[in-house]
């Protein structure tokens, strides 16, 4: 009994988890796009570590990657590959972050829109969202060996 | 339901993206002061620019963007160009009497000359750590003006009423309209649409020159 309230706690936890981190990419994605591309082109440029032709392309289709992922997390369908998908990304953004703050660029984040500034709230912020990302990707991948069925 | 809001979804964000960042109908622009403006006012693309003397992104701007955007579209007539104050006295002291001495140079005819050298000087005369911070925007201006000029600019500095409005007239475009909170900013107006770019200083010129060549092919 306690066993079955523990999976049933831990599935209700996964969903919020996964709605959760469904919404901030959705909103992210929302800042991005009601802003012209080359406002985001500028905050990508600011990072210093793109070629300058790949900031059109990217700042037009990253915004819209955020949303599909977003949309496919509040979705539930391939959770777990998902949620996988969206730990890479978040991890890949933390680091680009937090290498930006230690040599010391004064520049926005971008994460979601202009104004906010790249600095130890901001990396706090995406670091909680990144190990919610890890959590609800290692909770999904559990839940989904749990539930293979034993093959004697 | 989740279905639904699911397929809402892509629809929301696409009306985001399709609805103008902020319609010039809505408010209509406050004119801006004739000496201000610059390029062709029959260009189809307009592009504002605040900036605060006292900001050394702003300097940075002058210094390294508008070289090369004056050459490309505000002599060549593809855009209308109009230099607006947007002076964040909080944290720059100096930098609503630097507007008051641009300007005062401006109804003189001095305008462009004037703007570039307050921003050329500014190490000499803005708070620190960008200046020595001795407020000595007067020495500065001075350098560039002949004598009788330089004269006229310091009586219009010490009494002209008309200069501030001027700059409360761009600061209620910025806070009203464009909704500006850092400088510089660009705006660029195409098709009754304003699309404020605070990020200016951190791309290529040559990103922001596809950029703006998309707008005055209309797409």
């Amino acid at each position: 009994m306690s066993r079955l309230i523990n999976q049933g706690n831990l599935h209700r936890w996964l969903i919020a988890g996964r709605l959760i981190l469904a919404a901030i990419f959705v909103v992210a994605a929302y800042a991005k796009l009601k802003a012209p591309w080359i406002e985001f082109a500028g905050s990508l440029g600011a990072y210093e570590l793109l070629p300058d032709w790949a900031l059109e392309p990217l700042a037009k289709t990253l915004p819209w990657a955020e949303l599909a992922l977003g949309v496919a997390l509040i979705s539930g369908i391939w959770q777990r590959w998902f949620a996988l998908i969206a730990s890479l990304l978040l991890t890949l953004f933390f680091a680009v972050m937090l290498r930006s703050y230690i040599v010391g660029l004064k520049i926005d984040c971008g994460c979601f829109g202009p104004g906010d500034a790249l600095g130890p709230k901001t990396l706090a912020r995406d670091f909680s969202m990144l190990a919610l990302a890890v959590i609800v990707t290692i909770g999904s991948f559990r839940r989904q060996n749990k539930m293979q069925p034993v093959v004697a | 339901m989740m279905r639904t809001l699911l397929l809402l979804l892509p629809a929301l964000v696409l009306s985001a993206q399709t609805a103008p960042v902020h319609k010039a109908a809505a408010v209509s622009p406050a004119p801006s002061t004739n000496f201000k403006v610059s390029g062709s006012p029959s260009a189809t693309v307009e592009l504002d620019a605040y900036t605060d003397y006292e900001c050394p992104h702003c300097a940075r701007f002058f210094a390294e963007f508008m070289p090369q955007f004056t050459a490309d579209y505000i002599k060549t007539g593809k855009v209308k160009f109009v230099h607006r104050d947007f002076p964040i006295t909080q944290i720059h002291p100096h930098a609503q009497l630097a507007a008051r001495y641009a300007n005062a140079a401006g109804e003189l005819g001095f305008y462009d000359i004037v703007v570039n050298q307050i921003f050329k000087m500014q190490d000499a005369w803005a708070i620190a750590p960008y200046g020595k911070n001795t407020g000595d925007i007067d020495g500065a201006v001075a350098q560039v003006l002949p004598p009788g000029a330089m004269q006229k600019v310091r009586e219009l500095v010490k009494t002209d009423p008309r200069l501030d409005e001027s700059v409360k007239t761009d600061m209620a475009m910025a806070n009203n309209v464009d909704h500006i909170n850092s400088t510089p900013t660009i705006v660029v107006i195409s098709n009754g649409k304003r699309e404020p770019i605070s990020t200016i200083m951190n791309m290529p010129y040559s990103v922001f020159k596809q950029y703006l060549d998309q707008k005055l092919a209309g797409k």
